[in-house]
């Protein structure tokens, strides 16, 4: 299996589609930031803002980070689809499937590589944290401290796994429709609208009665799970449970994508 | 050459649904160190017989083994190089870069690399991206690509397809280099002048069967006569009386017989004694493409 990652590194090292990802993921807690640093400069062009200047501090930086998990697992999302799709529709899955490997041990080949990304991703999504809070404590003069070491690598691990379901589904949506149009349109209606949608619904009926239903939706547990960082209400899911059920959610497209392998016929 | 066998099915099969047919009952031994040609028309099942040898698709029925294993196993990939249709690889990579990722998936040291880069006369190119190649280097590549592993067993899916004839003429250069020695070579085509320039034996295929397997020279070597002759329905009339009606055939306004060249002489004068005016009498040697064309029940040009 470490021959299957070790090229798999060397293939996504030099893709253009792992690069921009990586390039927008940083764009969008640089964003945050530049916004946040705009309206402390000029309080006058958002006055109804109101600002929260301590969010953007060094001691916060993990909590004003993990924000930027919803996009950012977007963006796995589309990556992890392309990477599965294109490996179809160039071929390149014939070419690795005719080497030394096994089906099973190319796919967790691959999917190990994947999760190495979107820890990098998890990564430059808290160094931009780090750079961006230090820029505003600077021009605010104001003392910098840090988080507990052990809130900052929670923080790595909550993101990482927010990141890495989102990844692993667009990767077995990849592999599904064998081709990467279809499964980045799939996945994104999917994260950023139907889930919605069917939350919303399930949690109406009845006042509410299926509310844990709607309660195991990846949405949700993602939500609650970054959010808890900032102290916010993360309504019935606690942290703790928000993981076990996004560790699930990673199982089970891990589990799909190897069996859509192991089974059909590499065409 | 060596009568040990590296490929060898039994009852081969594959059906997509319940209507296609794609291989039937196919029956095939490839021997080591020969250049084996896989001959069939366009869709008649060789790159889904290959594909199933290397472990890309599963057959509905039927066995195979190939170098030692069955297909896709692990062991036995490691013993065999392919390239089956196009050759996949990353568009955004180097050719370099692009069999450096293939040798870590075989897990070959990158030395090989640049090996493989030189039989295929690549290496002033390699720094190219893949998706700026012309189809004859991606061809090329894709061989590179397959004999990475140095293989005992190379298996081509119509290498020269998309080639231009300097392209087919360097390639078919390149597969007689490579098969020299112990390597087994599996090279399917519906080129006749091709597989009858590098191949040792042919397995024909048509409508997803194997209808035959033999030598080159013994799938040609079936000895005739030709005979041109006026009234020809006397002539037929004489020759089928002399050598049985399943010898006589007449094809093109001639009159083919599966009988040795040495009896012209018998042939002609019979016929001059039954009144028959002989235009043309002498032996003929069938080409790759009349075999192919009997065989498969195809028409030229058709």
């Amino acid at each position: 299996m470490i021959s299957v990652i070790k090229a798999d590194l060397r293939k996504h090292w030099r893709r253009p589609a792992f690069r921009v990802g990586a390039a927008l993921v940083a764009l969008l807690v640089a964003v945050n930031y530049g916004i946040g640093l705009a309206e402390l400069i000029w309080p006058s062009i958002a006055p109804q803002s109101g600002v929260d200047v301590d969010i953007l501090y060094p001691a916060n930086f993990v909590n004003n980070a993990t924000g930027a998990a919803g996009l950012s697992s977007a963006i796995a999302m589309i990556v992890g689809a392309l990477m599965a799709g294109s490996d179809y529709s160039w071929g390149t899955l014939k070419t690795a499937l005719t080497q030394r490997a096994g089906r099973l041990t190319t796919v967790a080949g691959r999917i190990a590589a994947y999760l190495l990304y979107t820890a990098l991703l998890a990564l430059i999504i808290l160094a931009m944290g780090v750079a961006g809070s230090v820029v505003v404590a600077t021009y605010q003069s104001h003392p910098i401290s840090w988080p507990a070491a052990i809130d900052i690598a929670k923080g790595f691990g909550a993101l990482w796994l927010v990141l890495s379901v989102s990844g692993t589904l667009g990767i077995a949506l990849g592999t599904l429709f064998r081709q990467p149009a279809a499964a980045v349109g799939a996945g994104l209606i999917y994260g950023l609208a139907l889930q919605v949608l069917i939350v919303r619904f399930i949690a109406g009926i009845n006042d509410g009665q299926l509310k844990w239903l709607a309660n195991l939706f990846e949405g949700e547990n993602s939500q609650a799970l970054t959010r808890s960082f900032g102290g916010a209400a993360t309504g019935d899911i606690t942290p703790e449970r928000a993981v076990l059920v996004l560790l699930a959610y990673v199982a089970i497209y891990v589990a799909a994508t190897a069996a859509l392998v192991r089974q059909r016929d590499a065409t | 050459m060596q009568n040990i066998t590296v490929v060898e099915t039994h009852g081969l099969t594959k059906r997509f649904g319940s209507r296609v047919l794609a291989v039937d009952s196919v029956a095939m031994s490839v021997r080591r160190g020969e250049v084996y040609g896989f001959l069939g028309p366009n869709g008649a099942g060789k790159t889904t017989t290959l594909r199933m040898l290397v472990g890309l698709i599963r057959p509905t029925a039927g066995t195979a083994t190939v170098a030692g294993h069955a297909p896709g196993a692990p062991a036995g990939l490691a013993r065999i190089g392919s390239l089956i249709e196009a050759p996949g690889f990353f568009p955004y990579l180097s050719g370099r870069e692009n069999l450096r990722v293939v040798a870590d998936l075989a897990e070959i040291d990158h030395k090989r690399v640049e090996q493989v880069l030189e039989i295929v006369e690549l290496s002033s190119r390699a720094h190219r991206k893949f998706g700026t190649y012309s189809t004859g280097m991606k061809q090329r590549l894709g061989v590179a690509a397959a004999l990475l592993k140095d293989p005992e067993l190379l298996i081509l899916d119509e290498p020269t397809n998309g080639l231009d004839p300097q392209g087919m003429a360097e390639m078919r250069r390149l597969i007689k280099e490579v098969g020299q020695g112990d390597r087994t070579v599996l090279l399917s085509s519906h080129l006749l002048g091709e597989v009858e320039q590098i191949c040792d034996r042919v397995g024909v295929i048509s409508n997803g069967r194997l209808v035959k397997q033999s030598s080159v020279q013994e799938l040609l070597g079936e000895e005739g006569v030709l005979v041109r002759a006026q009234p020809i329905d006397q002539a037929e009339a004489v020759l089928t009386r002399m050598f049985g009606p399943q010898a006589v055939t007449r094809q093109d306004g001639a009159l083919h017989l599966k009988t040795k060249p040495e009896h012209a002489v018998d042939i002609n004068r019979e016929l001059i004694v039954a009144g028959v005016t002989v235009s043309e009498l002498r032996p003929f040697e069938r080409s790759l493409e009349e075999v192919f064309f009997q065989l498969t029940g195809e028409r030229q040009g058709s």
